[in-house]
Order: C-alpha cells, then structure tokens, then sequence
C-alpha cells in the first residue's frame, strides 16, 4: 500500500465520521474522561479535607466525628420567596441568623466546653468543607445528566468550565488551612482597617452589640465610631443592624459614614490597589447592606466607600504581604478622608467590613 | 508510489502534523499553575523600642497578641502583622 492510498483511506474515514456523527461521540467520551479525571481530582481534596477536620474535631474529644461533619455540610437554607417583595430583607435577615445560629448550636452541643473563638474556627472550618462538597455533587450531578442522555452542549459547558472550577475548588482547599488555625484572611481587610485606626485614635469606650465590636474613639478633635466584627474568632458581624442602631440612638447626628471591605479585583488589576467610591461597601445578600443605605439616606448622612482589591483565593486564604501594605495605606487615606470631609467636633462611623479571624477588638 | 519515496507534498503535511503535535503538548505544560508552597510569617513589633522581628506562625497567634520579651531592650513584643510568603516550586 503506498502513501497516497493511506492519505485516501484516512479522507474516507474523516468523512464517515462527519456524516454518522461519530466524531461526536468521540470528541463527548474525551470530554467526559477529562471531566471525570478532574471530579476526581475535587473528591480527593474533599477527602482530604474531611480527614482533617475529623482529626481536628477527634482532638477536641468528640468521638465520633463523621455525624458532626455529614449533618454540618448538608446543611441548607432555602431562600425566601422573592415574588412578594414585601418584608423579604426581615425575611432573608431571619433565615440567615437561624442558619447561623442552627450551626454554631450543632457544633456547640458537641463541644460543650469549648470557647467561642474556637468553636467559631470550627464552623468556618466545616463551612469550607460544606463549599467543596456543593462543588463536587454540583459537576458530578451534570456529568452524570449530559453522560446519561448523551447530552453534547451540556458537556461541552461543563468541560470549558472545569479549569474555573478546578480553581474554586483548590483555593476551597487551600483556605481550609486558614480557618483550622485562625490566620488572618484577605476578606480581613476592612476589620484589620479599622484595628489599625483603633490602635492610632484615644480610645474612650469599648462595647459589644449583636457579635460587633463598637469603640468610641477621638482622632484630631473628632469622634470616631469604629465599628468592626467582634475578633479575633472567624466572625463576620452584625455591621450594618449595628450601624443602624447607632445611627438611631444619635437620632442621625453623625457627619459621615464610611464603610472598608475587599472587594473581588477584575483581571488584571493589582492585589492591594485601594478605591473609594460612594455607598455600602458591604457584600452580604443584603439585610447588612440595605440598613446602613436606609440608616443613611433617612438622615442624609453621606456614605463613603473604601475598598482593597483582591481575588477570590486571596480573600479566603491567608492575608497576603500586599494586603497588609495595603491596608496600612488605606488607614492613612481613612485618616485624610476623616480631615478633608469632616469639620473639627464631628461624629463619624467608620466599619469595617469582613470576617475579623486573627484581628482582635 | 512506493512507500520509501515521499513525495515532498507528503513530506510537508507530515512536518505540519509534527509541529501541531509539537505546539499542542508545549501549549498544554505551559499552562499549567505553577506549583508553589506557601508559608505563614508574622512580623512581632516591640513596645518599647520599636524594633522589628520576622517569625513563623504558630496556632493561636492573633494581631495584638504580646508574645515574647524583645531581644534588644526587654520591652513586650506585640504581633503586628500575619501573611503569607508565596514561594514558586521548580
């Protein structure tokens, strides 16, 4: 057989493959080889997290670690019915707190003797593992769909989203670290913001309202408000229900609220680059958000932005040397924000937004 | 045409298959993330001095935490900052 005969039979080949759609069916088994190599891959990680959080949890003393962890990432809250707007922020308010509180009362009631800092570490430990089993169940329930009834563009989707997934997936992985130990994270920045301006400002007083810190501080004459999750536990707060609170107990004499958080970076952007802007800088599903815009607007008390910009990894794993850096920068800004916007003997609240693990105050 | 006398058209389609071939498995290692390890340091700052002093992370430490007396004057060391140093494997 010479080579020009070969080159013949591999055309009549390629051409029957095209007309039976046979290529096709090649190219979806492929898609699904690498699909399930990578699912693989995501339950390995899961794996090995579980496995140190049943260490974790067995060193602690519970005995049988497994019920905790299965009963804590199957755990869900269904969100409120959205085609009755009326009262949903109350509605969306009250699930979150019971999921919160349902989860710290699991864990708790299998650590008695526990503290609040390291109970929360294990909430936020498990919540983690809760994030990457969704992943896996989620790419395992549409690879099984699109493999069963052969379908070619769902598999196509799920192939050309696994490299996202594979990176959401190994930075779930890599945070769980973080929150085992209780290592400052880059969503921290706001909390970190605010200890900063603390540690500058003569402090006055010191209290805590619904799992928030609120320190009243004076700074060049003027009266701060800082108010930032209760640290150093894995705790993200009640800022904007604390926020609002305050604002009412002073029946609105405030000059100015300001708001600090880390906040996702587009492509391309630097780590640690630093924007302000108008309004909440605040990234809860919105009960949070909308009480400090509602506190803000009824006394027509300015709201100001300030944000540290950061990727998904960098906000849920340990603070980046850059994040530090920049977080010192923006307490300079907040500083030269508080001098230029305000006049000597105003009030102003400043939050910081975010989870305070590692930040205490 | 026998088989040991390619003909230079043959000879052609045969170099690009082998430059695709070539270009797909470069362009598939070159993507991959680099593998990197990640340490967690702390920088302790002296109350009294202000001296600076790098250390690892151990469990349980916080910002704010005193830990430590300072080498230099004996004055409490305050953590002030926790990071992480990223260093890229070969």
């Amino acid at each position: 057989m010479d080579v020009s005969t070969i080159i013949q039979l591999i055309w009549i080949l390629l051409f029957i493959l095209l007309i039976t759609g046979l290529n096709q069916r090649i190219q979806l088994k492929l898609w699904v080889f690498d699909i399930r190599t990578k699912l693989n891959t995501i339950r390995s990680l899961l794996e090995e997290d579980k496995a140190k959080t049943r260490s974790m949890l067995r060193n602690l003393g519970v005995e049988v670690p497994e019920a905790i962890i299965e009963r804590v990432i199957e755990f869900f809250t269904i969100e409120p019915v959205e085609i009755e707007p009326v009262d949903i922020i109350k509605r969306m308010d009250h699930l979150l707190r019971t999921t919160e509180a349902s989860v710290r009362k699991i864990v708790s009631s299998h650590l008695p003797s526990l503290g609040r800092h390291e109970l929360s570490l294990i909430e936020s430990s498990l919540s983690i593992v809760a994030a990457l089993n969704i992943v896996y169940k989620v790419i395992r329930h549409y690879l099984l769909i699109g493999e069963r009834e052969n379908n070619f563009i769902l598999i196509m989707q799920l192939e050309y989203l696994m490299p996202q997934v594979m990176r959401i997936a190994y930075t779930y992985h890599e945070a769980l670290d973080s929150f085992m130990y209780g290592k400052p994270v880059g969503d921290g920045a706001g909390p970190l913001v605010v200890y900063n301006l603390i540690e500058r400002s003569e402090v006055k007083s010191r209290r805590v309202i619904d799992d928030t810190s609120v320190v009243e501080a004076y700074y060049k004459g003027r009266r701060l408000i800082l108010v930032k999750a209760e640290g150093p536990g894995s705790n993200v707060g009640h800022p904007g229900a604390v926020i609002s609170r305050i604002v009412e107990d002073l029946k609105g004499s405030i000059n100015l609220i300001i708001t600090i958080d880390a906040s996702l970076k587009l492509e391309g952007e630097e780590t640690g680059s630093i924007s302000e802007g108008v309004g909440a800088a605040i990234g809860d599903p919105g009960p949070e958000k909308i009480a400090i815009e509602r506190a803000a607007t009824k006394y027509n008390i300015p709201l100001r932005a300030l944000v540290v910009k950061m990727d998904l990894k960098e906000a849920i794993t340990t603070m980046k040397k850059d994040i530090v850096e920049a977080c010192e920068r923006a307490s300079i800004l907040i500083e030269r924000m508080i001098e230029e916007l305000t006049p000597p003997n105003a009030t102003i609240v400043i939050a910081g937004i975010g989870n305070t693990m590692g930040i205490p105050g | 045409m026998p088989l040991h006398t390619l003909q230079l058209t043959d000879f052609a389609w045969l170099v690009v298959l082998i430059i695709i071939i070539v270009y797909m498995i470069y362009d598939l290692y070159s993507r991959r993330p680099k593998r990197s390890i990640t340490y967690t340091r702390e920088t302790l700052v002296c109350t009294k001095c202000g001296l600076n002093v790098e250390r690892d992370f151990e469990p349980g430490d916080f910002i704010g935490l005193v830990k430590g007396k300072c080498p230099s004057c004996g004055g409490n060391l305050k953590i002030k900052a926790i990071y992480s140093i990223e260093k890229t494997k070969r």
